[in-house]
C-alpha cells in the first residue's frame, strides 16, 4: 500500500510541473495587470513602463515563469530603468515556498489565500454536507418507491433545481427572503456578508448569513446528486444477491442498509473525491452575489486584474489538492471495495 | 460483514475531517471582536454605524501604491489630505491651516512656488505631530527607485522638489508654473490625490527594509489623520474605521464599516433592505426600485466625467470622410442623442452634452449640444460630395464607402447606443461597423495595440475626465502627442493638430489664475464644437443611494466624505 502510495505521489510531481506551464502559459492571454491598475481611467504610459519594469513583466516569459519557480534574487533587476540591472530581485520562487505576491496588493499570495481559505471552507463544507446528506436521503428513498408519487414529484424538482442559473436562484432566495420577508414584516435572512456590524462577530450571525449561500449551493447540487444515488441504487436493487438475499428472508431494512447501500455508494464515493479538491476554490457565483469573502470571489477578483501571481497559486494549490485527493479516493476505494487491490 | 465494518469505519473518519474541519475554520473568522455597546452605557460620545457597499475591494490602502477609486475614497475618514472638496468642489482646508493663494503669499508671483502652512492643532492618531517632515518623506517615498508606486504623476514631470521650511511649512518647487497644483499635490482629491505618510510609523520600515512595498501600514494603516481611524480590513468581506477622539473635529458616529459587495443586483438589495447606508455606482434604471421603499434617495453627484464620441481625424489611419469637419458635424447632427439618452438612461441625470468639461463646473461651456437634423445632415454630405452613387444604401466617394469604424469596450449600455446609433446613421446613408473591446485592450498604448491608440477607428465612445476637479486634459489634444509608432507613448490618440488649440492648452497649463483659465477653456471648448473634435453623449454623474437613517450626508464629487465627521444616525 505505501509503495503505492509513493509512486503516486511520484506520478503527481512531473503532472504538477506540466500544470504549472500550461496555467503560466494561459496567465499570457490574460491581458495587462498594468492597463488600468483598476481605476478609472488609463494608466499614464510613463507609469506603465516603470511598473512594469519594477515588477518584473517586462521579461520574457520563460523568464517570468522561472521567476516564479526559482525565484530571482541571484539576478539583478533594472529597477531604476537607467539600462544597467543594480538591484538583486527578491522572489524565492515556488519551489522555494515563495508564492510570490500579488501584483494588485503587493501582499504575499499564501496570506491572501490564507485570509480567505477559512471562510470557504466554512460555506462549502457545510455545504458539502448537506448536499451529501440529503442526496443520499432523497436519492435511497427514491429508488426504493421508484416511480411513486414522492419520486416523480422529486424527479420534477431535480430538473427544475438542476437547470436553474445560480445567480438567478441566489437572487430570487435573497429578495424573497431577505427583502420581501422584512418588507412584509416576517421574519427574515440577511442580504449580505458574514455577519451584521451592529451585532458583530457571533456564531448566530454566521450561521444566519450562511443559510440562503447554502441554501443556493444545495439546490443546485442536490438536483444532480440524489439522481445519481437514485440511479445507481436501483441498479443494484436489481442485482441476484438482493434478490438472494430477500429470498433468504433478510429484512428488507438491512437489505438496504447492510447490502445495497455500500454497493451502491462506490462510485458516489468517487463523485465526493473528485469533488473534494474544488470545495478548496469556492463557489465563484454564489460567494459573488453574497458578498462572501471566499476563494471564487478571490480568483474572480484577481482575474478582473490579470493578477497572475495570485491567479497561478490558487490553481496551483487546487491541482495538489486533486492529486492529492485522488490518491486518497483510489486508497479509501481499495477499502471499501475489497475486489480491488492496489498494489 | 468485514466490508460494512470498512464502510462505516471510512464514513466516521471523513465525517470527523470534515467537522474537525468545520470547527477548526470557525474560529478563524471570529476573533473576540465584541464591541461594547457604545449608546447604552453613554460613556462613549461616538454612536451609531454608518455601512458602505463598495462593489470592488480596494487593493491597498497607502495612497502611492494605489490608484482605485474605491482605496482614494476611504481617505476622508481616515488619512484627510491637506485639503478636501465640498459638495461644490471647493476646496476646504483640513491639514493645511488656509488654502495657498496669491493673496495670503501661499502661491508665488511666477506660479512656480507653492508655500503650504500647516495646522498646529493636528496629530497622528497616535498623538505625533503632523509636520512638514511627514509630506517631504512622502515626496521622497514617491520618487525613490525603491518603491513600486502605482504613479509619480506630478511629481516626476512638474515637480523640482518639496522642502520642509519648518516643521509647520511646507515649500513646493515647480519645474514651470503648474496650474493643476491643487487637485494634485497632497490633495484629498481619490483619483489624483496622493495623501501623506506617517513618516514615524514609516521610516524605520523603508530603512530596515529598503522599500515600503510590503510594510504593515499599507494594509493596516492604524496610524492615521482623521475622524475615524483604522480599525481592521479582513480580505474580501468588510473594513472597519472607528471614531478618533482625538482629531479635532471629532465625528458623531462610532464606525464606518465598509463592506464588499461585487455584485450590482445584490448590493441593490442590500440596499432595499436597509442593510446598507450608501451605495455608489448605481444606473439610473435602478432609481425607481430604490426609492420605492421611502427610504433611499439617489442622489447624482458629478464627478467630471462626460461620456462622448472622439473622432479620429489622423490622416494616416482615419477614414477620409473624417478629415472634413462638415462630415464630422454631420455625424453629430445625424444622432439623435437626445432620444438616446431618453431611452436608454434617464435624461434629468443625464442630458446630451455639448463638451468635455460640461460635467465639471465652473470650467464647462455654455454651448449647446448639436441638434437632431438628419436633413441638414444629409445637405452637409451632399456638399461634401459624399453621394450614394452605386444605389446601395450607403454613401460614397471615389469608390470608397461611407462606413465609419465606431469602436468602445464591451458594457452593455454602450453596445445598446451603438445598435440605435447605427439604425439612426443608416437614415442619412452612413455606415456603421460596430466593433467592441474589453476595457483593458480598449485603453493600451500603442506598443500594446490598443485599437484607439493605434488608430483603428473612426468614432470612439467611452467616458472621461480630466484631473478632477482640475480640468487639466490636454495630452488629449497636443500636436506632439500623437500617437504612432514613433511616438507611441502619445495620448493624443485622435491625431488632432492644430497650433491654435496647442497654445490654449499649453496657455492654460500655466495659468495659475482661476478666472483667466476658464477664459482659456472657453476658447478651447468653442474650438473643439467648431472643428467637431469632441462630440458630447451625456454626462455621466455617480449615482449614490443614501438612506435616511443616516443623516447630514453631503456627497461631493471630488472627495465623496469629505464631511463624514458631521455624519450621524437617525434616532
Amino acid at each position: 500500500m505505501s509503495t503505492y502510495i509513493l509512486r503516486r505521489l511520484g506520478q503527481g510531481i512531473p503532472q504538477l510541473f506540466i500544470i504549472s506551464i500550461i496555467l503560466f502559459m494561459l496567465m499570457q492571454a490574460f491581458g495587462d495587470p498594468v492597463a488600468t491598475l483598476g481605476a478609472r481611467t488609463p494608466t499614464k504610459q510613463a507609469d506603465k513602463e516603470r511598473l512594469r519594469r519594477m515588477l518584473g513583466l517586462d521579461q520574457p516569459a520563460y523568464v517570468q515563469y522561472l521567476t516564479w519557480l526559482v525565484g530571482n534574487d541571484w539576478r539583478k533587476m533594472d529597477l531604476d530603468g537607467d539600462g544597467t540591472p543594480e538591484t538583486y530581485g527578491q522572489r524565492r520562487g515556488i519551489l522555494r515556498g515563495d508564492w510570490g505576491n500579488s501584483l494588485v496588493t503587493r501582499r504575499p499570495v499564501l496570506e491572501m489565500i490564507g485570509d480567505r481559505l477559512p471562510n470557504t471552507l466554512i460555506l462549502m463544507i457545510t455545504a458539502e454536507v448537506v448536499i451529501i446528506t440529503s442526496s443520499l436521503a432523497i436519492g435511497l428513498y427514491s429508488a426504493l418507491r421508484p416511480y411513486s408519487l414522492f419520486d416523480n414529484l422529486i424527479t420534477g424538482l431535480s430538473f427544475v433545481g438542476y437547470s436553474m442559473p445560480v445567480f438567478w436562484l441566489a437572487l430570487m432566495l435573497m429578495y424573497i427572503f431577505a427583502v420581501n420577508f422584512r418588507r412584509w414584516g416576517l421574519p427574515y435572512l440577511p442580504t449580505v456578508g458574514m455577519f451584521d456590524p451592529e451585532v458583530g462577530k457571533t456564531p448566530a450571525e454566521l450561521i444566519k448569513h450562511m443559510i440562503l449561500p447554502v441554501t443556493t449551493l444545495a439546490i443546485i447540487s442536490i438536483a444532480g446528486y440524489s439522481r445519481f444515488v437514485r440511479s445507481s441504487v436501483l441498479e443494484v436493487l436489481s442485482q441476484d444477491y438482493i434478490r438472494t438475499a430477500r429470498a433468504k428472508g433478510v429484512r428488507s431494512f438491512q437489505v438496504v442498509l447492510r447490502h445495497a447501500l455500500p454497493n451502491a455508494a462506490l462510485p458516489f464515493i468517487t463523485l465526493i473525491g473528485l469533488d473534494i479538491p474544488f470545495l478548496l476554490a469556492g463557489a465563484v457565483v454564489t460567494e459573488r452575489i453574497f458578498a462572501w469573502p471566499g476563494m471564487g470571489r478571490l480568483f474572480i477578483d484577481h482575474t478582473a486584474r490579470a493578477d497572475f501571481p495570485v491567479l497561478m497559486g490558487i490553481l496551483i494549490l487546487i491541482s495538489i489538492a486533486v492529486v492529492i485527493f485522488q490518491i486518497i479516493t483510489d486508497v479509501i476505494y481499495s477499502f471499501v471495495d475489497p475486489r480491488i487491490r492496489l498494489g | 460483514m468485514k466490508r460494512n465494518l470498512y464502510l462505516l469505519l471510512s464514513l466516521v473518519v471523513s465525517a470527523s475531517i470534515i467537522l474537525a474541519a468545520c470547527g477548526g475554520a470557525v474560529p478563524a473568522t471570529e476573533p473576540p471582536a465584541a464591541e461594547p455597546p457604545a449608546n447604552e452605557s453613554g460613556a462613549s460620545a461616538f454612536s451609531g454605524t454608518a455601512t458602505i457597499t463598495f462593489t470592488q475591494e480596494p487593493d491597498n490602502l497607502n495612497p502611492l501604491y494605489t490608484t482605485m477609486f474605491f482605496s482614494g475614497i476611504t481617505r476622508d475618514f481616515w488619512l484627510k489630505a491637506l485639503w478636501s472638496f465640498d459638495e461644490n468642489n471647493q476646496p476646504v482646508p483640513e491639514l493645511a491651516a488656509e488654502i495657498p493663494s496669491a493673496e495670503n503669499g501661499g502661491v508665488s508671483a511666477d506660479g512656480k512656488t507653492l508655500t503650504i502652512k500647516l495646522r498646529e492643532d493636528i496629530n497622528w492618531s497616535d498623538g505625533t505631530p503632523i509636520t512638514a517632515d511627514d509630506f517631504v518623506f512622502t515626496y521622497e517615498m514617491i520618487m525613490s527607485d525603491k518603491n513600486i508606486v502605482q504613479t509619480r504623476y506630478p511629481y516626476e514631470d512638474y515637480v523640482e522638489s518639496v522642502e520642509a521650511q519648518d516643521p509647520q511649512t511646507i515649500v513646493v518647487h515647480f519645474k514651470e508654473p503648474f496650474a493643476a497644483w491643487l487637485t494634485n499635490i497632497f490633495s484629498g482629491s481619490p483619483s489624483a490625490g496622493q495623501g501623506v505618510l506617517p513618516k514615524h510609523v514609516l521610516q524605520p520600515v523603508f530603512d530596515a527594509e529598503g522599500t515600503i512595498d510590503n510594510a504593515e501600514w499599507n494594509k493596516a494603516p492604524t496610524v492615521g489623520a482623521g475622524p475615524f481611524v483604522f480599525s481592521e480590513w479582513e480580505s474580501g468581506s468588510h473594513i472597519i474605521f472607528k471614531a478618533n477622539p482625538n482629531w479635532s473635529t471629532p465625528p458623531k458616529l462610532e464606525q464606518i464599516f465598509i463592506r464588499i459587495v461585487p455584485d450590482d443586483a445584490a448590493q441593490e438589495a442590500a440596499i432595499i433592505a436597509g442593510d446598507t447606508d450608501i451605495g455608489v455606482f448605481l444606473s439610473s434604471d435602478q432609481i425607481e426600485k430604490l426609492e420605492a421603499g421611502g427610504n433611499v434617495k439617489v442622489v447624482a453627484v458629478a464627478s467630471g466625467y462626460t461620456e462622448g464620441w472622439y473622432p479620429n481625424v489622423n490622416p494616416e489611419t482615419a477614414h477620409p470622410a473624417m478629415l472634413d469637419v462638415n462630415v464630422r458635424k454631420a455625424i453629430a447632427l445625424a444622432t439623435d442623442r437626445f432620444t438616446i439618452v431618453k431611452d436608454l438612461l434617464d435624461e434629468s441625470i443625464n442630458p446630451v452634452s455639448a463638451s468635455f468639461w460640461d460635467n465639471n463646473p465652473p470650467y464647462n461651456s455654455d454651448l449647446k449640444p448639436y441638434p437632431y437634423d438628419p436633413e441638414e445632415a444629409k445637405r452637409l454630405l451632399d456638399a461634401a460630395g459624399w453621394v450614394d452613387s452605386n444605389g446601395d444604401g450607403t454613401r460614397d466617394k471615389d469608390g470608397v464607402e461611407l462606413v465609419l469604424r465606431y469602436i468602445t469596450n464591451d458594457r452593455e449600455l454602450r453596445k445598446n447606443v451603438q445598435a440605435v446609433v447605427t439604425q439612426q446613421w443608416s437614415l442619412v446613408g452612413i455606415g456603421a461597423d460596430l466593433q467592441n473591446y474589453s476595457s483593458d485592450m480598449y485603453f493600451n498604448g500603442y506598443n500594446d495595440n490598443g485599437p484607439q491608440a493605434q488608430g483603428l477607428y473612426d468614432i470612439a465612445e467611452y467616458s472621461d475626465v480630466g484631473s478632477f476637479p482640475d480640468p487639466e486634459s490636454s495630452s488629449d489634444w497636443l500636436c506632439d502627442q500623437i500617437s504612432s509608432a514613433d511616438n507611441p507613448d502619445g495620448l493624443n490618440w485622435q491625431g488632432y493638430c492644430n497650433p491654435k488649440m496647442d497654445e490654449l492648452l499649453k496657455e492654460q497649463a500655466t495659468t495659475l489664475d482661476t478666472a483667466k483659465r476658464i477664459d482659456f477653456y472657453k476658447q478651447i471648448q468653442q474650438l473643439m464644437y467648431d472643428e467637431v473634435i469632441f462630440i458630447g453623449m451625456w454626462k455621466d454623474p455617480d449615482l449614490w443611494s443614501v438612506n435616511s437613517r443616516l443623516q447630514n450626508v453631503t456627497l461631493s464629487g471630488a472627495s465623496p466624505f469629505w464631511n463624514a465627521q458631521e455624519w450621524e444616525t437617525a434616532q
